[in-house]
C-alpha cells in the first residue's frame, strides 16, 4: 500500500492498518490473525487484515488525536502549535508543558516553557466561522515568536462547522514565507489516539521534510522517539553513525534534514511506522527492518540489520560483542534477585512487544499485558517488522494478552486473571488503581529506559525499587474503597459487558 | 428525587460579546472541567458524553499537573465517556449515551451520577435532557449539564453542575429551616491548587464560632446528604469575588434563602477575625462564643509571627518589597489584602485570569481599589500568558527583585527577571498540594513558610 501524502488529511490507523482496540485472547492468537502472519477470521467484513473486535456499551474516557499531536508538533523547539478550538482542548498545555520541560532538562537542553497558542473559539465562531480567529492566531504566533513554522491542530468543534483550515493556512504562509501547517487530528475521527502521531508526521512530510535535498548525509540516522534520555548517540556512534532525533524536541531543521539521512529507526513501530515508511516510500531513506531493539535478541538483529544497511556490519559484531560481554554479567546477578516475580506489561501496542522480551530475559515471568490498542499491519507491511510475531518465537507465548484503550474497569478483572508483583506502565489512569489494589508501577516516562543492552539492567534495576515501593500500595489497599461495584469486581471475564453485546 | 422542568441552557453559559483573542498558555479549562466539580463531592461520578480525549484533558490538567492532587472517588481521566466518534457525529449520540448510562450502572458505585456534555453533542443537537430525565423517572440519581468546551469556562461550568444538581436532584423546600447551618460557596475545587485544605479551614473557622456547615466539596463533606440538606440551612455564604453568588441567587429565588457575600477569602489573623465577626452578626451568633474563638486563634498565630518577626526584622541578605500576583480573583484579591495588610508589601501589579463575567468586573475592581487605608490597586483582567508576562516586564519593581505569585507559566519569566515565584494557582505543576491551605489563620502560617523558603532558597 502506497502512503498519500498528496491530501492534507491523514487516513486514519483503522483504515491504513485495521486498528483495533477490543480483543482478549492469548499473544500467539493474536498475531496469527495479524496480518503478518495472513490471518484473517473471515467474517469481519472486507479488509483482509480485519481481526474480529470486542465492542462493549460500556468505555471510560480514552485519549484523542489532538493530544499526540501536542505532545510531537508542540514540542519542536523553534515551532508554535496552534490549536483551533475552544479553550478546553488547551487544556493539554499544561502536561504537555510538564513533559517538555522535563525532557529538555534530561537531554541537557534549555529548559522553557513550551509555545502552544489556543484560538479560544467560542459560541459565537461555532454559528459565524473561527477563521478569523485562526489568521490572528497565527499572526500572534509569528509575532510573539517568529517560529520557523507554525502548525495548527485542528480539534472536534472547528472539524464539526466546517472551518476551511487550509485556506486560512495557505494565506497565511504566502504572507509570512514560513511553513504553516494544519494537522487535522479531530478527536471524533478515528477511535485510536496513536492516528494523531500519524497526523503530526503527514504534516511535517508534506510541508517540511527537503523536498529534492541536495546532499546526502551518510552517517545520519533519523531516530523517531519522545523524550527519553540520549541512548541512541552512544549506541549508534559505536557504529560511526549520528543520531538525528525527531519529532520531540527536535527544530525545524533537524525535521527538514530527514530526507537527507541514510535510514530512520524508533524505539516504537507504533509511534514511528508512518514516518519511516514514508521517508523511504518518498527519498529512499532506508526504514530498518527488524525487531525492535529491545533484550539480547531484538537488539542484536536490530544492530545487524542497522550495520547491513549502512555498510557496518564489522563495527556492529564488535559493539554487540562487547556489550554481550559486559551486560551478561550483570544480568546474571539480577536474576536471583528477580526470580518468581511476575510482571504485567499495560502500554502502547508494539512497545509492550518489547517489554515483554525483556522481562523475559532477566527472568521475570510474564502472562498478561494490556496494549492500548492493535496494529495487526504496520505501514511497511514487512514481515520483519512483526514485532508481536518476534515476541512470540523467541520468547514464547503470553496467555493474557488484552488490546484496550486503556478502559481502567477491565483492568481490574485482568490484574485479578494474573496476580502481578508489579506493573510496567506509559499512560495514565491504570496505575492508581493498581497501586490501590496493592501493586506498585514502573512509569516509564523516559521510554528509552528499558532499550538496548543496557535497558535489560536499567529495567531489572527498576523492577528492584518497586518492589520496595509496595510498603506504601499495601498500605493504601487495606484503607480506600473503589468506585466499582462488588458484582463487577467479581465477574471474572473482563469484556464479559462486550461479550453480551455482541452476543 | 424531584423531576423538575430543565431550562435549555444555564443563563451563566451565554455568549458575550466576543472580543475573546488568542490565548498562549491557558490558565482555566473549559466548562466540561467542571467534571471535577461533580468528583470533588463524595461518591459523585462524572458521566462525560464528549470526545474520547475530553475527560483525559480535563483531569490530568486541571487536578494531575497541577498540584498533583489525585482523582478522588469518581473522577479521573477514566470517568464513564462516550468517546464520541464519526458515528455519533453523523448520526447523533442521544442512544450512545442511553447505552453508556444504562451500562454505567451495572459497573459503578455511585450516589450521583452527573451527565456533563462536551462540544460534539452540544454542536449536533443531541437532546441530552430527555435522555437523562427517562432514567430521572426510574427513579435513577442522575443529572445533567450542558458544558460544551466552546460555551464556558471551567468556573462557569462550575455553577451550570451546582445548578444542575439544585434543579434536578435536591429537590423541593419543605420549610424547614435551621439555624446556625450554613452553605459555603468559595473556592473553585480543583482548579484552585489548595482548595481542599483551604475548605477545611474555613469549615473549621466558621464551627469555631458555633456554626454547622455545608461545605459541600471535597474530603470535608459529607457528601449528598448535604446537599439534600441545603434549603434548610439559615442561609448562604458566598465566600469568593464573584463565583457562587449566582447559585446564591437561585437558592434565594427558589427556597427565599438569604445569603451574605463576602469577596476576601480571609487569610491571616486580621482578615480571619474580621471574616468571622461579619459572619457572626449575620447569622446572629452570641458574640461571646465568637470573640472567645477568635482569641484563642489569635493568641496561637500571633505566637508564630512573633517567632517568624526576627527573620523578618533582620535576615542580612534582603527580602523582596514589591509583589505580582497573577491569577484567579478569588486567591488574587485574597493574597494581595495579606501581603499589603499582614507583612506591608507594596503591589506592583495584580492580573486576574480567570475571564470573570462582565457584570461582576466593577465590583473586583472595587475591592482592589479598597485593599487598605493607604493602599489601593488598579488590576488588568488579561488571560493571555503573552501579555500577561509583558504587563509583569513593564512593572516597576523598583531595584530589588521582585516576588511573584503566579503559577508555572511564570518559572522562565522570573528566572529572567531574577525574582522568587511562588506558585498559588492554575498550573502549578511543580508543586505537590495534599492538605496544605493558604488561607485562615493556619494557611497564612503556611504560606508565610512557603514564601519565604524560596526567597532563603535563592542561594541554595
Amino acid at each position: 500500500m502506497t502512503l498519500n501524502l498528496k491530501t492534507s488529511s491523514v487516513e486514519t490507523r483503522e483504515q491504513r492498518l485495521g486498528t483495533i482496540i477490543g480483543w482478549d485472547g492469548t499473544a500467539t492468537q493474536l498475531a496469527d490473525e495479524s496480518a503478518f502472519s495472513r490471518g484473517d477470521c473471515g467474517g469481519c467484513g472486507g479488509k483482509a487484515r480485519r481481526i474480529c473486535e470486542l465492542e462493549g456499551p460500556f468505555t471510560q474516557g480514552s485519549v484523542c488525536s489532538e493530544q499526540m499531536v501536542e505532545c510531537q508538533a508542540g514540542n519542536i523547539r523553534d515551532a508554535v502549535l496552534i490549536q483551533h478550538s475552544p479553550i478546553g482542548c488547551g487544556a493539554g498545555q499544561v502536561i504537555y508543558n510538564s513533559i517538555y520541560r522535563n525532557g529538555l532538562a534530561m537531554r541537557g537542553l534549555p529548559v522553557q516553557n513550551i509555545r502552544f497558542i489556543s484560538t479560544n473559539l467560542r459560541e459565537r465562531d461555532m454559528v459565524y466561522g473561527g477563521a478569523d480567529k485562526l489568521a490572528f492566531a497565527i499572526k500572534a504566533a509569528v509575532e510573539r515568536h517568529a517560529p520557523k513554522a507554525v502548525f495548527i491542530a485542528t480539534s472536534c468543534a472547528s472539524g464539526i462547522i466546517g472551518d476551511d483550515v487550509e485556506s486560512v493556512a495557505r494565506a497565511a504562509e504566502a504572507e509570512f514565507g514560513i511553513p504553516i501547517i494544519p494537522l487535522h487530528c479531530e478527536g471524533f475521527k478515528s477511535k485510536h489516539w496513536s492516528t494523531g502521531f500519524d497526523a503530526t508526521q503527514h504534516g511535517i512530510l508534506r510541508q517540511i521534510v527537503r523536498k529534492n535535498p541536495e546532499k546526502r548525509q551518510d552517517d545520519l540516522i533519523n531516530v523517531i522517539n519522545l523524550w527519553g534520555t540520549d541512548v541512541f548517540t552512544p549506541m549508534l556512534g559505536e557504529l560511526g553513525l549520528r543520531v538525528n532525533y525527531v519529532v520531540d524536541m527536535a527544530t525545524v531543521e533537524q525535521l527538514a534534514q530527514m530526507s537527507e539521512a541514510r535510514a530512520t529507526v524508533s524505539f516504537c513501530y507504533t509511534l514511528g511506522t508512518y514516518l519511516a515508511t514514508a521517508l523511504e516510500q518518498e527519498f529512499g531513506v532506508q526504514q530498518i527492518k527488524a525487531p525492535q531493539p529491545y533484550a539480547f535478541a531484538g537488539t542484536d538483529a536490530w544492530l545487524r540489520e542497522l550495520a547491513r544497511v549502512t555498510g557496518r556490519e564489522q563495527q556492529a559484531e564488535d559493539y554487540i560483542a562487547r556489550e554481550h560481554a559486559r551486560v551478561k554479567p550483570l544480568i546474571a546477578e539480577l536474576r536471583p534477585k528477580l526470580k518468581g516475580l511476575k510482571g504485567y506489561v499495560a502500554t502502547g501496542s508494539a512497545y509492550s512487544h518489547g517489554l515483554i522480551g525483556v522481562l523475559r530475559e532477566i527472568g521475570v515471568e510474564v502472562d498478561g499485558s494490556l496494549v492500548f490498542h492493535h496494529d495487526p499491519v504496520y505501514d511497511s507491511e514487512d514481515p520483519r517488522q512483526d514485532s508481536l510475531g518476534h515476541l512470540v518465537e523467541t520468547y514464547g507465548d503470553v496467555k493474557h494478552f488484552t488490546v484496550g484503550n486503556r478502559q481502567q474497569y477491565q483492568f481490574y478483572n485482568l490484574l485479578q486473571r494474573v496476580k502481578p508483583d508489579f506493573i510496567i506502565i506509559r499512560h495514565n489512569g491504570l496505575a492508581p488503581l493498581a497501586a490501590r489494589l496493592g501493586i506498585p508501577a514502573i512509569p516509564l516516562g523516559d521510554e528509552h529506559h528499558a532499550l538496548g543492552y543496557q535497558g535489560m539492567v536499567n529495567l531489572g534495576e527498576s523492577i528492584l525499587a518497586a518492589l520496595q515501593h509496595r510498603k506504601f500500595h499495601q498500605d493504601i489497599a487495606k484503607r480506600v474503597s473503589l468506585p466499582y461495584k462488588q458484582s463487577w469486581l467479581a465477574e471474572p471475564d473482563p469484556f464479559a459487558l462486550s461479550r453480551g453485546a455482541t452476543a | 428525587m424531584a423531576i423538575l422542568a430543565l431550562k435549555s441552557r444555564p443563563t451563566e453559559i451565554s455568549p458575550d460579546a466576543d472580543k475573546s483573542g488568542p490565548i498562549e498558555l491557558v490558565r482555566y479549562v473549559c466548562a466540561i472541567g467542571a467534571m471535577q466539580s461533580a468528583a470533588a463531592i463524595p461518591r459523585v461520578v462524572p458521566i462525560t458524553h464528549c470526545g474520547p480525549g475530553c475527560a483525559d484533558k480535563q483531569y490530568m490538567n486541571l487536578a494531575f499537573y497541577n498540584g498533583f492532587q489525585g482523582s478522588g472517588y469518581g473522577g479521573g481521566p477514566v470517568v464513564p465517556s462516550t468517546n464520541a466518534s464519526q458515528r455519533e457525529v453523523i448520526f447523533g449520540g442521544a442512544d450512545r449515551l442511553r447505552e453508556l448510562i444504562e451500562s454505567t450502572q451495572l459497573v459503578l458505585d455511585a450516589d450521583l451520577f452527573v451527565v456533563l456534555t462536551g462540544c460534539i453533542p452540544d454542536l449536533v443537537g443531541d437532546d441530552v435532557g430527555s435522555v437523562v430525565r427517562d432514567f430521572q423517572k426510574k427513579g435513577v440519581p442522575i443529572v445533567y449539564a450542558e458544558t460544551g468546551g466552546f460555551r464556558g469556562n471551567n468556573f462557569t461550568g462550575h455553577e451550570a453542575v451546582t445548578r444542575a444538581i439544585i434543579e434536578q436532584y435536591v429537590g423541593p423546600w419543605d420549610g424547614v429551616r435551621e439555624q446556625g447551618l450554613v452553605n459555603v460557596w468559595s473556592l473553585l475545587p480543583y482548579q484552585n491548587t489548595f482548595w481542599r485544605g483551604d475548605l477545611e479551614e474555613i469549615k473549621r473557622l466558621l464551627e469555631g464560632i458555633g456554626l454547622k456547615v455545608n461545605v459541600l466539596f471535597g474530603p470535608d463533606s459529607a457528601g449528598l446528604s448535604e446537599w439534600r440538606d441545603i434549603p434548610h440551612a439559615q442561609f448562604n455564604l458566598v465566600l469568593s469575588p464573584w463565583l457562587g453568588l449566582s447559585t446564591a441567587t437561585l437558592l434565594e429565588e427558589r427556597v427565599h434563602q438569604p445569603f451574605l457575600h463576602i469577596p476576601v477569602v480571609p487569610i491571616g489573623a486580621r482578615q480571619s477575625s474580621e471574616f468571622l465577626r461579619q459572619v457572626a452578626e449575620f447569622a446572629g451568633l452570641p458574640s461571646e462564643r465568637v470573640e472567645a474563638f477568635i482569641k484563642s486563634e489569635e493568641t496561637r498565630y500571633y505566637n508564630y509571627i512573633d517567632g517568624f518577626t526576627d527573620f523578618y526584622s533582620e535576615y542580612w541578605w534582603g527580602l523582596p518589597a514589591k509583589f505580582a500576583v497573577v491569577g484567579d480573583s478569588a486567591y488574587n484579591l485574597a493574597l494581595t489584602k495579606f501581603l499589603v495588610t499582614q507583612l506591608g508589601l507594596i503591589p506592583a501589579k495584580q492580573i486576574v485570569t480567570e475571564d470573570p463575567p462582565v457584570e461582576h468586573r466593577d465590583a473586583i475592581r472595587a475591592e482592589f481599589r479598597n485593599i487598605d487605608h493607604d493602599v489601593s490597586v488598579e488590576i488588568d483582567f488579561i488571560e493571555d500568558s503573552y501579555q500577561i508576562h509583558q504587563s509583569i516586564r513593564n512593572a516597576d519593581f523598583g531595584h530589588k527583585p521582585p516576588i511573584i505569585f503566579g503559577t508555572t507559566w511564570e518559572r522562565d519569566l522570573v528566572k529572567e527577571m531574577k525574582g522568587s515565584l511562588v506558585e498559588v494557582g492554575f498550573p502549578a505543576s511543580y508543586e505537590v498540594v495534599l492538605s496544605r491551605s493558604y488561607v485562615g489563620y493556619r494557611g497564612a502560617l503556611s504560606l508565610l513558610e512557603r514564601i519565604y523558603s524560596t526567597v532563603v532558597s535563592h542561594s541554595a
